[in-house]
């Protein structure tokens, strides 16, 4: 532990004005509950766009159906809120129609792993260039408290009245062996962390899977709460090797003690690539980039 | 001399059937004569079932194939010997000489020929084998001895085996021995004088090409005349070949093509890349359709071109994946949940395939929504002899796209107002930015629950539609036939309109007054038009291929009048005769009023 040094509110907000990252922020206001996680986790995007140097016009955020999916509403961007489950294929197609945009998929943990379960493996292996934050709080939080497939068993919600009987998925694991090639952890109730791994997820070229660990403030009181899920979750160690699979999916195993931090990471060519390639082999040409911008490089003052 | 000839050739799955038929109606196209031709086949590979390949062969426009062949190919007695009654008088039956003995009596063909009827033996195995040491290739003999009676041209037959075995020398060199063989032996046969091919009519424009491709193949022309750049699709019979063509030439032109995981992810893809700006399509049949229905409505309330071709087979559920059937208009029209008014539109001819692909992406475009392009099994399958003109007949760009944005205002992607099209930002493009939401919500796009600007976006959805049905150069509907008063005007819709105009002029030959109309644009439904050809008919005939009326519901649900309904579903094209027949009763019953 270091020294502690105060806060004082008016420099931070002066800090986060010159950021420039409130340009990513839109003039809707957040529905979530007061305390929810994911307020630090669209505070954290509108923080990396910002590092990132991306053009708000150059950015979409994608969702499906949930608590989490309301999110593009919050970002300064292009975005479509779809239907529960989609959001992955819908980005699919936005990123294959425009390669030049930063396509970011949002949803949660019933969105992608009950009724969306099936395109998850497909968008993985795929590789297609798209950055995929999973909101994890365990639980529908939009339609008030039912279990989800992250849910942990004995847990009791409105339709599961005596005690959810089924033992919960382990996403990390399953995108590990999915074939992702970006794969990391992160929690709400650490922000910097956060902003660092979804910085890192964005920046990177091919299909980065950020599961990120969020209480639902209103619906769980006794599961993952912050007192719980900051008691539990640890660095990933020291000397973990992010390019060794294996040592990933040991990590992943462990998810009564979730590690944050980056799992896995690989360089392969994404959807766009194998299907440039096939143009090439088929003796085609490749239309010119079309409508968006390059990305800025110099920085954002 | 006007040519009409119409050859049938029945055999087992694997006897090369289908394969036979292609090189027939291709050498035939060579040769400068107007082909429609459908084929009839199981739905399992190999095994038993019956395969047939029909063509019909003529130097006039037709609509639709013959009640009657004058010629049958039996590769396997068992399945084409109830069709052995298909063949008109003075017809001919060509089938397998060898022993019968192992045969149950009534198992060979030649005890089912009728004695108007001309049997022409032939020794296939025998001569397969002799020609290619092998029996396989007895689909081959049998059009070698074709060519032979009816005295056409090798050189037809020869370049459309080479054409069918292009990357098979071995193949390509035992099949022309076998073509040979057969048109050998036919030499020592007695002719048919009954059947004549008469000189080919050649109609080309200058500039224009001829074609003899199928349904399928038209639609994927169109789509790629019109600029397709992405599609994800799913296999499905019958839709599949629109993928695997599309698989093959899309990449040629530096366009996207990807087989994603389920129709699900196929249609939210098409939605996000029309999203992003893209010409996207997908092609299904009726089991997909039922699985986009909720992202269908998403485009319909995100207000999101895309295109989706859908060719129908036989339902409810699995059904009957290779019989043809127009029983999923109702999905098309209205599947979904809410009020999600789409346009529709259904060919009725191969052409019309090629046209309406083409135009969907423009009428997508231009009215911003989902637009389903309906065929059926019948119509994908079904090879006709079209007139591609020299210049695509589609544009390239019809977006409404906003201006630039006055300084402090906000960009509204659903303005209302005007004629209900508002101005689209495609995502890359500064000051557009929005977020496209299934929410109901306001002209900026945020979710609004209000009960009135739910009235007003629903108005805005439907109102806008309006305008299709006055979009340039697309046929929304058409008359054909006897101008003013009829007795019976028969109205009909996709695939089983040819069959309904066969039979109308059939009709009018028989000196009954009456005219016919297609209706191409289901959805939105081309009310006025409609109404006043219903209100020129003394009796009106709706035939179509699916048990509920489904079309005359549609019909039904827009002019309110009594109508006569014709449905069927046989798996198969109606027959003409059926048709013609209720057109004479209902002719006749009026009569009988009369004299009442």
């Amino acid at each position: 532990m270091g020294e502690i040094k105060p806060v004082y509110l008016e420099e931070k907000l002066k800090e986060i004005e010159d950021s420039g990252r409130l340009d990513y922020r839109s003039k809707t206001l957040p529905t979530w509950c007061p305390g929810c996680g994911y307020f630090s986790i669209v505070e954290a995007v509108a923080a990396s766009l910002c590092e990132l140097n991306i053009p708000n016009e150059n950015a979409v955020m994608v969702s499906g159906i949930g608590c989490s999916s309301r999110f593009p509403f919050f970002v300064n961007s292009y975005g479509m809120h779809t239907l529960h489950g989609r959001a992955l294929p819908v980005a699919t197609g936005v990123k294959t129609a425009n390669d030049a945009l930063t396509v970011v998929a949002v949803g949660g943990d019933g969105d992608g792993f009950a009724i969306g379960g099936g395109h998850v493996p497909h968008a993985a292996r795929r590789n297609v260039d798209i950055t995929y934050l999973l909101f994890d709080n365990g639980i529908y939080g939009l339609t008030k408290g039912q279990t989800s497939p992250t849910s942990a068993i004995g847990f009791r919600t409105p339709t599961s009245p005596y005690e959810n009987p089924d033992r919960p998925l382990n996403p990390l694991l399953m995108l590990l062996s999915y074939g992702a090639s970006w794969v990391g952890q992160a929690y709400a109730g650490r922000p910097d962390h956060l902003h660092r791994m979804i910085t890192q997820a964005m920046a990177h070229r091919g299909f980065s899977y950020l599961h990120i660990l969020s209480p639902c403030v209103t619906f769980d009181k006794t599961h993952r709460t912050y007192g719980n899920l900051g008691m539990q979750v640890r660095d990933l160690p020291a000397d973990h090797d992010p390019t060794d699979r294996l040592a990933a999916m040991r990590e992943a195993m462990d998810d009564a003690l979730p590690a944050l931090g980056l799992y896995f990471r690989e360089e392969r060519p994404t959807l766009a690539d194998a299907l440039d390639g096939l143009v090439e082999k088929a003796g085609g040409e490749l239309p010119g980039k079309v409508a968006a911008k390059p990305v800025r490089k110099a920085a954002r003052r | 001399m006007a040519t009409d000839i119409q050859i049938s050739i029945v055999g087992s799955a694997g006897d090369g059937t289908i394969a036979a038929g292609d090189i027939l109606k291709n050498a035939l196209a060579g040769m400068g004569y107007k082909i429609i031709s459908f084929d009839v086949y199981p739905p399992e590979i190999r095994g038993f079932g019956k395969c047939i390949a029909r063509m019909r062969v003529t130097t006039e426009q037709v609509y639709s194939l013959k009640h009657k062949s004058d010629v049958l190919i039996s590769l396997d007695d068992s399945h084409a010997i109830p069709h052995a009654d298909e063949v008109r008088e003075c017809g001919a039956v060509i089938y397998e000489r060898a022993s019968i003995v192992q045969l149950p009596e009534g198992g060979h063909i030649s005890a089912h020929i009728g004695p108007g009827q001309l049997p022409y033996p032939v020794p296939v195995r025998e001569l397969a084998e002799k020609s290619t040491s092998a029996n396989r290739s007895r689909n081959i003999v049998v059009l070698g001895f074709l060519a032979g009676l009816l005295d056409l041209p090798d050189g037809a037959f020869l370049k459309a085996i080479a054409k069918k075995f292009k990357r098979k020398a071995e193949a390509a060199a035992a099949s022309e021995a076998a073509y040979r063989i057969g048109r050998e032996f036919a030499a020592q046969t007695f002719k048919l004088d009954d059947v004549v091919f008469g000189p080919p009519v050649s109609t080309v424009v200058a500039g224009a090409t001829v074609e003899m491709i199928s349904g399928n193949a038209a639609i994927v022309r169109g789509a790629l005349d019109a600029g397709i750049d992405t599609f994800f699709g799913y296999p499905i019979t019958p839709a599949t070949s629109i993928m695997e063509r599309l698989a093959a030439e899309m990449p040629r032109r530096g366009g996207r093509l990807l087989q994603t995981e389920d129709e699900i992810s196929a249609i939210s893809a098409v939605i996000g890349a029309g999203f992003a700006g893209a010409r996207a399509a997908t092609s299904t049949s009726g089991p997909g359709l039922s699985l986009m229905a909720e992202m269908l409505g998403m485009g319909v309330i995100g207000e999101v071109p895309a295109v989706i071709f859908v060719s129908q087979r036989g339902g409810p559920s699995t059904g009957l994946p290779t019989k043809t059937e127009q029983s999923d208009l109702h999905m098309a029209v209205f599947g979904g949940h809410g009020d999600a008014p789409r346009i529709v539109i259904a060919p009725t001819n191969v052409d019309g395939c090629y046209r309406c692909a083409g135009k969907a992406f423009e009428l997508a475009e231009a009215y911003q929504t989902p637009v389903i392009v309906l065929v059926d099994l019948y119509l994908s399958n079904r090879y006709e002899t079209v007139v591609f003109p020299a210049r695509p007949p589609f544009e390239a760009d019809v977006n409404r796209r906003p201006g630039k944005q006055a300084a402090g205002t906000q960009y509204k992607r659903y303005t209302l107002g005007g004629d209900s099209i508002s101005p689209r930002a495609l995502p890359g493009e500064k000051g557009g930015m929005h977020v496209v939401t299934g929410l109901e919500h306001n002209e900026l796009g945020r979710p609004s629950d209000q009960g009135e600007m739910h009235e007003a976006m629903s108005r805005k959805r439907h109102e806008k539609l309006k305008e299709a049905l006055k979009h340039p150069d697309f046929t929304i509907c058409k008359r054909f036939g006897d101008e003013g008063a009829v007795d019976v005007g028969v109205i009909s819709w996709g695939s089983n309109f040819g069959e309904s105009l066969e039979a109308m002029l059939k009709a009018r030959g028989e000196g009954i007054r009456c005219a016919a109309m297609k209706v191409v644009m289901l959805s939105p439904f081309p009310t006025e038009r409609v109404a006043a050809f219903l209100a020129d008919c003394k009796e009106v005939l709706v035939p179509e291929l699916n048990y509920q009326g489904q079309f005359a519901n549609l019909l039904q649900s827009h002019v309110a009048r009594p109508v006569t309904r014709l449905n069927r579903v046989p798996g198969e094209p109606m027959k003409v005769e059926d048709i013609l027949e209720e057109i004479r009763r209902l002719a006749g019953r009026k009569a009988a009023q009369k004299a009442a």
